[in-house]
């Protein structure tokens, strides 16, 4: 997941990700990429669209 | 390694709250939160009841009441406005607009005061059990440290993980959480400068607009939306919004605001063992307004004095402190069921409904109609309206 610069760290993301692998801080979101089952809920809940997938 | 009765996360209202009302009943309390300013950034419009400010017996302060609203003004997606006075119809959510970054501290320092101990830039990293208490590992100012607890109470926002810690499903559906995006601004010419403002329709698809003022030119102007229903993030809504709107087209903003409003009703599950869940983390907010303050503040007292009591019992299981679910419920859950169902009403009509229904009631004398009227003279208009609130008012 790439996590844009203009992420307020709401944590609305980690309040919707069903496996509680988000996890933000004051000024920082880190995400348990290993776990992901790519629900993408993360991204359509983000109101400022900071989220973005990785294309790997 | 610190010890304690009871832990609180975060220190919202909620928290606060709670963390006052625990130390009122006798336990030794520490309320943590990350941040380094309890209260900042805010997250929400900052209305509050006058009604649910007395229940709470809060003392009001002109150091922490930005404004105080006398009405509110409902507008149609064709700008057509109904104007509502709190005389003369009972508002959920109208009364004051509070400075939440002053409201906030305010709280936490009332729960100083009663005798709990406030650790500002902490965050909760972990918990486990260990024997018949909990362990929470904390972050404070880059060292990490241990507090053993006999409670914790979790109220740490939408974001909610100190409940799923302790394996309570905390994490909402899309559609239970709404994405809000704020701005507070400078500049805003009101047509009521004493009322606050909601807009209703497709400006925000799943919730509605805002514009509460706070004195002057100055007001928060803000949306929710459903994301399940819009494909645009609430921030691209907002400014649309703004833009259009003849209040804010001219207004420029000194503060973004973003974040999530939990507005699915009560959680059913909110307590385990040695946890309680309150607050936004619990889901209290009304689920038609999306106000939670006052609810999260009620929602907190409980959770305090459950706690308290469990301490005092020298019980902190599950089946000692599942009390609390059960007077959650009395005192906010079943108000959030009828809450619920208006939601469910109000999202169902479309923009030119919601035009009809304003155009009627926009010269209604509200001075000499009730709530049961009002659904009575909405029933005419809006055959739905029967299946769907008839019973409910």
């Amino acid at each position: 997941m790439i996590v844009k610069e203009w992420c307020m760290y709401c944590g609305e993301c980690a309040g919707v990700c069903p496996r509680n692998l988000i996890e933000v801080r004051e000024i920082s979101l880190n995400f348990n990429e290993k776990e992901c089952k790519d629900c993408q809920i993360c991204l359509q809940v983000c109101p400022v669209q900071a989220l973005e997938k990785r294309n790997d | 390694m610190m010890e304690t009765d009871i832990l609180v996360i975060g220190a919202g209202p909620a928290g606060s709250t709670a963390a006052k009302h625990a130390a009122i009943g006798g336990a030794n309390v520490i309320v943590i939160d990350k941040k380094s300013e309890i209260g900042t950034p805010k997250r929400c419009a900052e209305g509050v009841s006058k009604d649910g400010l007395k229940k709470l017996g809060i003392e009001l302060s002109p150091r922490w009441i930005a404004k105080e609203a006398t009405g509110v003004r409902m507008v149609s997606p064709n700008g057509t406005a109904v104007n509502l006075t709190e005389d003369k119809v009972k508002l959920p959510e109208a009364g004051y607009i509070l400075e939440r970054k002053i409201f906030d501290k305010h709280m936490a320092m009332d729960a100083g005061r009663a005798g709990a101990k406030i650790m500002v830039k902490t965050l909760a990293t972990g918990l486990r059990r260990e024997e018949d208490q909990v362990m929470v590992t904390v972050e404070n100012m880059g060292e990490e440290l241990e507090i053993k607890a006999k409670i914790v109470i979790a109220a740490d926002g939408p974001e909610s993980r100190v409940g799923r810690w302790a394996g309570i499903k905390t994490a909402l559906k899309p559609k239970n959480m709404e994405s809000c995006a704020q701005f507070e601004m400078a500049g805003v010419q009101m047509a009521e400068p004493d009322c606050i403002e909601f807009h209703f329709g497709s400006v925000a698809p799943g919730g509605y607009a805002w514009i509460f003022p706070k004195g002057d030119d100055i007001a928060n102007v803000g949306l929710g939306v459903l994301t399940t229903i819009t494909d645009k993030s609430a921030y691209e809504h907002l400014l649309e919004f703004v833009e259009s709107n003849p209040a804010t087209k001219n207004a420029q903003p000194v503060e973004l605001n973003i974040g999530g409003d939990p507005v699915g009703g009560l959680l059913k599950k909110m307590v385990a063992d040695n946890v309680l869940v309150t607050g936004d983390a619990a889901s209290m907010v009304n689920p038609l307004t999306g106000g939670g303050i006052i609810s999260g503040m009620l929602g907190g007292r409980i959770a305090g004095q459950v706690a308290a009591q469990a301490v005092a019992d020298g019980d902190y299981s599950h089946k000692n402190l599942k009390v609390y679910e059960k007077l959650c419920e009395d005192e906010l859950g079943e108000s959030f069921k009828k809450y619920l169902k208006a939601k469910e009403y109000l999202l169902s009509l479309s923009d030119e409904e919601l035009d009809e229904i304003a155009e009627v009631f926009k010269d209604s004398d509200f001075e000499t109609i009730n709530t049961a009227e009002m659904v009575r003279k909405l029933v005419k208009i809006s055959p739905k309206a029967l299946l769907k609130l008839g019973k409910l008012f």
